[in-house]
């Protein structure tokens, strides 16, 4: 039997009129712009950190003093395809105050940063997840009690208690990825709880509970795959703030430890440099920013397309 | 329903109020040590054990009463009351480790120090920016700290006007200076331990000099035609040290593999500027006796290995590398070196994990012994002298921070320091030189040069080896306040207590002493005493203060000041040696040890 919407009664995801919630939500991605500029970002800086090795043409921690004919520290990009003098040894993007290949640190520095934004995601997620369903679903002072430890999370300064958390567990880059985990777990917490409440007095929900199948799998097996879309897109959005946040952390020295490809700890390595070898300070930060705009844009996009009231 | 839970909300957030309190408390403290430099810069040889040590046990003397401790006892201070100050410790030796034997004010303007063993280097050790002369009243109305370390009273040409804290100092021109007036009526200090924004300050015009500009910025000044840079002589040195308590530090083939292992020419052609030596010796050769004995074996990595292999680590090993982050003239790019010293390190198996120490607890945890792994440090001249390096670093009186000392290296130096003549004391140097190479407790990698820039207008601009730069006899241009920034915040004004140039070179320009060097010298020169001359075997100094110098408050210099600013650090048991950390290294380190020292 179809339904039309005049006559919907039991208004479940899993009926549609004509076709899926998710292959709409891909057609309303589609159609926007900057989601596809944001995707394409994501693509390209995915293929960088898969295929780094291939890329790069330097190991990315290997001094090349001494090994190197000619070479000198911090010296501008060198292409010479591009009218570099050829007794000058060839570095895309320039060689850094150390005597390693910057194009070589920029393209492994994607390789971790998408590994520091996908896990330090799922940490938060997870925990966010479990925690903000469960506040949300049993309700009463379990709720009260989760929600108010997470409004003290909150209630500090964000990069502070990060920077807190990792001064106790000792500066890397596992410990700095953990810190902001950490920190970023009430907001994650805090979408899936108003999900879960507006999805537990469904009816579907009501009906489920009415047939006695058991609360976990009420939570987990009806109402999260209707409360997830928001998440989708705090998590993607999560990502890049991560990312961010990790460079900053390594810029202040508490996150990748030396001699690490890091973009944060790059760039606050020549941070003194920013007059005298511009390209070491501006690169790794650019790539910093185009990677975080490239979730952000994604980000925006997925929201758009999976949020139902904007159906168009 | 609702009710409930609106009562189960509030009983919870009351639980939470102390956990909230309790919560509020952590954040402060990391900020303060996470902050990248911290500017309140603790003292090059400042030991935080030394610290407590020497502000709680006199405590526990002066109550437990002369029982306590029998050879202390023999080594109290006598005080002369009166209207003239003597201090003198009852013997030297028997448990007192200092020099100096007494300090007595012979009349108003006559101080006589007489010390136990000839000292060569008198009067280049007391013309230090540590052993200033403030007024006995003002010392005992502060009680050693206070307001003392704000606004200290001296007789300088400039008086401290205002203290900002994090932003900038502020000193008024003192207009009863005994001796020829500051040129600008003001001087701000300002810093940032940024050296481009150093650079950028001064290129804006919004600063008239700047400390320790980056190597790769020389150029740059050099081209421009606004700006002037003059070089600092390389009167300093840069070391990788360890520590030979810990393992694998304490097996000496280790050191002598790192001796060799690593290319130090490579660390001073790469990373650092025109003027910079690779460090044939721990002292630079320009200060006498400095190159004395064989200059550092060669590098040779294969040979480094070979020494590995037979100290039983054929493979290597795993260690830290540990420093601050913090630029001084010895070390002008200290992660490029650390990362290089990393590859380097990795050349010859051994794998150095980096650490990054925040500066003061950096300082603190070398003096106490604390650095496990391979540590960078430096160190820059205070006096020309030889024992201002070697004793400080490997003397009976240094600390922790190599280990255990070597007996030899302690025995060359006492022979050394107590000889009146470069001549005669030339063999025990070659003789101390030769141990260092052979012990190795630190692998000494550079002499840096550094520069100080100013802007093109700034008449009679200097620089000193020493890095006390003399900012009265500079004009700026016309312009009535001199700018000046640094790479740090001064810890305090009372230099009795601090170690650290950026503190020091403040003091140089409010406070003053009996002697003083030469502007962008070394020589001593005449201070608040016009001499101070020793008797035929330089167990006795005489010094004659200069008539007529006014502190800024007004008052005249008499002896008794001279007497008390010097008690007041010789005596722990004085109740004004407080100051900052009440440490007061610097007196212990030049004249080795202290009235009434506390029990090590």
């Amino acid at each position: 039997m179809t339904t039309t919407a005049d006559t919907v009664t039991i208004p479940s995801a899993s009926i549609s009129s004509t076709e899926g919630p998710w292959r709409r939500a891909w057609r309303q991605f589609l159609r926007q712009r900057s989601a596809i500029i944001g995707m394409i970002m994501i693509g390209l800086l995915a293929f960088t950190a898969i295929f780094a090795p291939l890329i790069a043409p330097f190991d990315p921690v290997q001094v090349l003093l001494g090994k190197e004919e000619g070479i000198k520290k911090r010296t501008g990009p060198c292409v010479h395809l591009l009218g570099c003098p050829a007794e000058q040894p060839e570095h895309i993007l320039g060689v850094d105050g150390n005597f390693r290949d910057l194009f070589s640190r920029i393209i492994y520095g994607a390789r971790l940063s998408l590994l520091i934004g996908f896990v330090t995601v799922a940490i938060s997620l997870t925990i966010g997840t479990l925690l903000g369903s469960f506040a949300g679903y049993i309700g009463g002072w379990l709720d009260n009690l989760i929600m108010r430890m997470l409004d003290v999370l909150l209630a500090f300064p964000f990069l502070l208690l990060a920077i807190a958390i990792v001064s106790v567990l000792g500066p890397g880059l596992m410990n700095a990825m953990l810190g902001i985990a950490i920190v970023s777990v009430p907001a994650y917490a805090r979408v899936i709880r108003a999900s879960v409440l507006s999805a537990r007095e469904e009816d579907y929900v009501l009906a489920a509970r009415a047939l006695g199948v058991a609360p976990v799998n009420i939570l987990f097996g009806h109402i999260m795959p209707n409360a997830i879309s928001p998440l989708i897109v705090q998590a993607t959005l999560g990502i890049g703030t991560a990312i961010l946040d990790v460079a900053a952390l390594s810029f202040l020295g508490l996150g990748a430890q030396p001699p690490t490809p890091e973009w944060g700890s790059m760039l606050s390595a020549e941070r003194n440099q920013v007059f005298t070898a511009p390209h070491l300070v501006f690169i790794p930060g650019l790539a910093i920013m185009l990677t975080v705009l490239g979730f952000n844009l994604l980000g925006d996009g997925l929201r758009d397309a999976l949020d139902p009231r904007l159906k168009r | 329903m609702a009710g409930r839970r609106v009562i189960a909300g509030s009983l919870l957030l009351m639980l939470l109020i102390p956990v909230l309190a309790a919560c509020g408390s952590t954040p402060a403290a990391p900020a303060a040590t996470t902050a990248p430099v911290v500017a309140t810069e603790a003292p090059v040889a400042a030991t935080e054990a030394s610290a407590a040590e020497a502000t709680e046990v006199p405590a526990a003397e002066a109550t437990e009463a002369p029982t306590a401790e029998a050879p202390a006892a023999e080594s109290q201070a006598v005080y002369t009351e009166g209207d003239l100050m003597a201090v003198a410790a009852k013997e030297c030796g028997n448990g007192y480790t200092g020099e100096i034997k007494e300090i007595a004010a012979t009349d108003a303007s006559t101080v006589k120090f007489t010390l136990c063993t000839p000292d060569p280097a008198f009067r280049a050790k007391a013309a230090f920016n540590s052993f200033d002369i403030l007024p006995a009243a003002y010392l005992e109305s502060t009680g050693g700290n206070g307001d003392l370390l704000t606004k200290p009273i001296g007789t300088g040409p400039y008086m401290v006007e205002s203290w900002t804290p994090g932003d900038n100092i502020t000193l008024k021109r003192f207009d009863d200076y005994w001796g020829t007036k500051g040129l600008p009526e003001t001087v701000v200090i300002r810093w940032s331990a940024e050296a481009a924004q150093r650079l950028l300050e001064l290129q804006s015009g919004t600063v008239d000099g700047i400390d320790n500009p980056a190597p790769d910025a020389f150029e740059v000044i050099a081209a421009d035609s606004t700006l002037q840079l003059l070089n600092r002589p390389a009167l300093n040195v840069f070391y990788l040290g360890m520590n030979n308590t810990y393992p694998p530090f304490d097996n000496e083939k280790v050191r002598q593999a790192i001796a060799i292992g690593v290319d130090r020419q490579r660390i001073v052609d790469n990373f650092y500027p025109a003027g910079s030596e690779v460090a044939s010796h721990f002292t630079p050769c320009s200060i006498p006796n400095g190159c004395t004995g064989d200059d550092w074996p060669a590098y040779d990595p294969e040979a480094a290995k070979a020494l590995l292999t037979e100290a039983g680590f054929p493979d290597g090993f795993e260690t830290t590398l540990e420093y601050r982050d913090v630029v001084r003239s010895y070390l002008p790019e200290p992660g490029r070196v650390a990362e290089d010293l990393q590859a380097q390190l990795a050349d010859i198996g051994i794998t150095a994990k980096i650490n990054v120490v925040e500066s003061g607890t950096y300082l603190d945890q070398a003096s106490a012994g604390e650095l496990k792994g391979l540590h960078m440090l430096g160190w820059g001249a205070d006096y020309p002298d030889m024992t201002n390096f070697l004793d400080y670093h490997f003397g009976g009186g240094a600390s922790k921070q190599f280990g255990n000392k070597f007996d030899d290296i302690v025995a060359a130096l006492k022979d050394g320091a107590s000889k009146p003549t470069d001549e005669e004391r030339a063999p025990f140097y070659v003789e101390a030189n030769n141990l260092i190479a052979q012990h190795v407790p630190m692998v000494p990698i550079a002499h840096g040069g550094s520069g100080v820039a100013y802007k093109a207008d700034v008449k009679n601009a200097q620089v000193s080896p020493l890095g006390d730069e003399y900012f009265a006899a500079m004009d700026p241009g016309g312009r009535s306040t001199f700018v000046w920034m640094q790479n740090g915040e001064p810890a305090s004004l009372y230099c009795a207590d601090e170690t650290d140039g950026e503190s020091l070179r403040v003091c140089e320009q409010v406070t003053e002493g009996l002697l003083s060097y030469e502007q962008g010298g070394t020589a001593v020169v005449p201070g608040l005493a016009e001499s101070c001359d020793p008797n035929a075997d330089l167990t006795e100094w005489t010094c004659k203060l200069r008539a007529g110098v006014k502190f800024h408050d007004g008052s005249e210099l008499t002896a008794n000041d001279v007497v008390t600013s010097w008690a007041v650090q010789w005596d722990a048991a004085n109740p004004l040696h407080t100051g900052r950390t009440g440490s007061f290294t610097y007196f212990s380190a030049l004249w080795g040890g202290y009235l009434n020292a506390p029990a090590q």
